[in-house]
């Protein structure tokens, strides 16, 4: 350091700057009135998009702390033609945020995108029982959800987020084509549902199948013909 | 002193409540009396649940004695039952300033026992991850020291700090502190728009700020006069006992992880170790400020060389490490860490033993205590640079 010239010439020095910075203005973060502004990846709290949960239960099996508690029921679901469906139903799907460290590995490992983070913070309690998010409220953090940023130039998004998002254009260009010619042709209606090769049908049931394997032959055969005639169309194009 | 002890062959102090103290002194000089002492495990000078129990003589420490274990967690069995996943955001807690250096290194182990090939975009990502953490430890420990010697406004600077890098830091990872960025094969996932806009401009005002630190505290005489020449480590009793990082570098020993073994894109950096003689407090505390700018130097060279890429490669659904046993040493911001990693061919590891600097730092603190005065306990232990969770995971 400088040579001791003058006996508290450092100390000085020092009280300089921060007589300088009392000058500067403040960077005091003013809280409560001002709320701060979270970047979207923020591990705030966990929103629940019910309607995507399938109840695989991968996000209570990962998670460090087992603070995610699911109950789920068997429903039958009855189908038209055919064997009745089971169908896992959620009954109750709560996380513990008393519990939770905020790792984040249940956002991760949802396969069907039904966690989400959102930077909502204030949700403390005078009760600690009260941590605990059932699905509803849960479900209501889902408004708070921040859309993902942006990458980085230079980052190469992950194959499936990109396969997605070719996926929904499509979808949605095919809708608007869909559309367009449904309006130009004067509504002409699409027939709806599984249609079967009629004389197929007819066939098969003289020739005494019973009539179910009859029917899903039938189905098949149509289905086949239906993919001959766009892969030809598609061969014009 | 409410009793009369009586001391073979010493003097007698008399006096009690209201009577005033005198000492006899006879032929040998004056005898005093032993006064053991527990400082912690609460106390303001000690970053968390450290014991240290000293005898006294007068003002002089005797004999020191680190109590450790308050603060046990038993981190290494509970990563026997947790996947490597779960192990990253678990290695992130047990020195909580420096989370990412940690779960790096656990992701290394893995790689390392996978033979894995990490992305070279997710290498440099790490390499900066890496070296902003290690600023925000050294912010950490260079305002408490100020504060640990009576200077209130060191603290209330490096802290302004520490929240601009973690805000930017956040944007990227989702966490202040635990940031749980590293996965097994890569990253978590890419650095968002406008990330290394805002780590370009904290490194230049972080340059400038820390020049003010200097200016703040390095010329300041009562600092000086209590830091210079207090607890001066040599240079063969540090590596004796283990101790690392900048603890080690104020002492003249310049060995550093990232060139004797550099690990992730160390080896195309230009590493500077910043590097001093004498081992005493105010040389400890120096290679903060200075280990900082060397940080800085590597952050820049980062934003120049970063290479486009993906951040992460394709892996299982559950990463199940090979049979085998991997040893991986990282430089941490408080010294050298590491995670010896052996597994069964399971998706958890067999065992998991960390080699944490805090602990093999915590060490030699009786070697630094004994023979000082009990008023320099408080520069000696704030410039020993330990997180007490690091010493007792």
């Amino acid at each position: 350091m400088a040579a001791p010239s003058l006996p508290g010439s450092g100390l000085l020095k020092g009280l300089g700057l921060t007589f300088k910075t009392m000058l500067s203005p403040a960077t005091t973060a003013q809280y409560p009135h001002v709320k701060p502004e979270l970047p979207p990846r923020t591990r705030g709290v966990i929103a629940l998009m019910e309607e995507n949960c399938t109840v695989c239960m991968l996000c209570a099996k990962e998670c460090p702390d087992w603070c995610i508690y699911i109950d789920s029921s068997k429903e039958t679901v009855p189908v038209e033609g055919g064997r009745t469906r089971t169908r896992n139903v959620l009954d109750r799907f709560a996380i513990d945020f008393a519990l939770c460290m905020y790792c984040g590995i249940c956002v991760e490992v949802c396969p069907f995108d039904a966690l989400f983070w959102s930077p909502e913070f204030e949700y403390a309690e005078y009760d600690i029982r009260e941590l605990t998010h059932e699905k509803e409220r849960l479900r209501e953090w889902m408004d708070t959800v921040p859309p993902p940023p942006p990458l980085e130039e230079g980052a190469v998004p992950p194959a499936e987020i990109e396969a997605g998002i070719a996926a929904a254009r499509k979808e949605a260009e095919e809708a608007v084509a869909k559309a367009k010619a449904a309006a130009e042709g004067g509504g002409e209606p699409e027939a709806e549902g599984p249609q079967i090769d009629e004389e197929l049908f007819a066939r098969l049931v003289a020739e005494g199948t019973p009539e179910r394997a009859a029917r899903a032959k039938a189905k098949a055969a149509f289905v086949k013909a239906q993919k001959r005639r766009e892969r030809e169309q598609g061969g014009d194009q | 002193m409410s009793e009369t002890l009586p001391h073979e062959g010493g003097v007698i102090l008399p006096g009690g409540p209201g009577e005033a103290m005198s000492v006899e002194i006879r032929d040998g000089g004056l005898v005093t009396q032993e006064m053991n002492l527990n400082i912690g495990p609460q106390h303001p000078a000690t970053h968390g649940v450290l014991r240290v129990v000293i005898d006294l003589d007068g003002e002089v420490i005797v004999r020191a004695r680190p109590v450790i274990g308050y603060m046990h967690r038993g981190f290494e069995k509970l990563a026997e039952a947790r996947d490597y996943r779960q192990i990253i955001a678990l290695v992130n807690r047990h020195d909580w300033l420096s989370a990412f250096c940690n779960e790096l290194g656990v992701a290394l182990a893995v790689e390392r026992l996978m033979e894995l090939e990490v992305p070279e975009r997710a290498q440099w990502i790490r390499v900066l991850m890496s070296e902003w953490n290690r600023i925000l430890n050294h912010l950490m420990f260079i305002g408490s020291f100020g504060l640990e010697l009576g200077a209130i406004t060191p603290v209330f600077f490096s802290f302004r700090e520490r929240e601009d890098i973690q805000s930017f830091l956040e944007s990227a990872t989702g966490g202040r502190l635990h940031f749980t960025y590293t996965r097994v094969g890569g990253l978590k996932e890419d650095l968002p728009a406008g990330f290394l806009d805002a780590s370009r401009q904290m490194a230049a005002t972080m340059r400038s700020r820390n020049d003010e630190y200097r200016q703040l505290l390095l010329g300041n005489e009562i600092f000086q006069a209590r830091t210079k020449g207090v607890g001066a480590l040599a240079p063969d009793v540090a590596v004796d006992y283990g101790v690392t990082g900048p603890t080690l570098h104020a002492t003249g020993v310049a060995e550093d992880v990232r060139l004797s073994e550099p690990y992730c894109v160390y080896d195309e950096l230009d590493v500077k170790v910043p590097v001093r003689t004498n081992g005493d407090s105010y040389d400890r505390f120096v290679v903060l400020l200075d280990r900082i700018d060397a940080s800085l130097d590597l952050i820049e060279q980062v934003h120049e060389g970063l290479p486009a890429g993906p951040v992460n490669r394709k892996m299982p659904k559950t990463v199940k490490a090979p049979e085998g046993a991997t040893y991986v040493r990282t430089e941490n911001p408080l010294g050298q860490g590491g995670y010896y990693l052996v597994s069964d061919g399971g998706k958890t590891p067999w065992r998991m033993r960390m080699r944490t600097p805090s602990f093999s730092n915590i060490q030699m603190v009786p070697e630094l205590l004994e023979g000082s005065l009990l008023s320099d306990m408080i520069a000696i232990l704030g410039s020993v640079y330990f997180v007490v969770g690091d010493v007792d995971r």
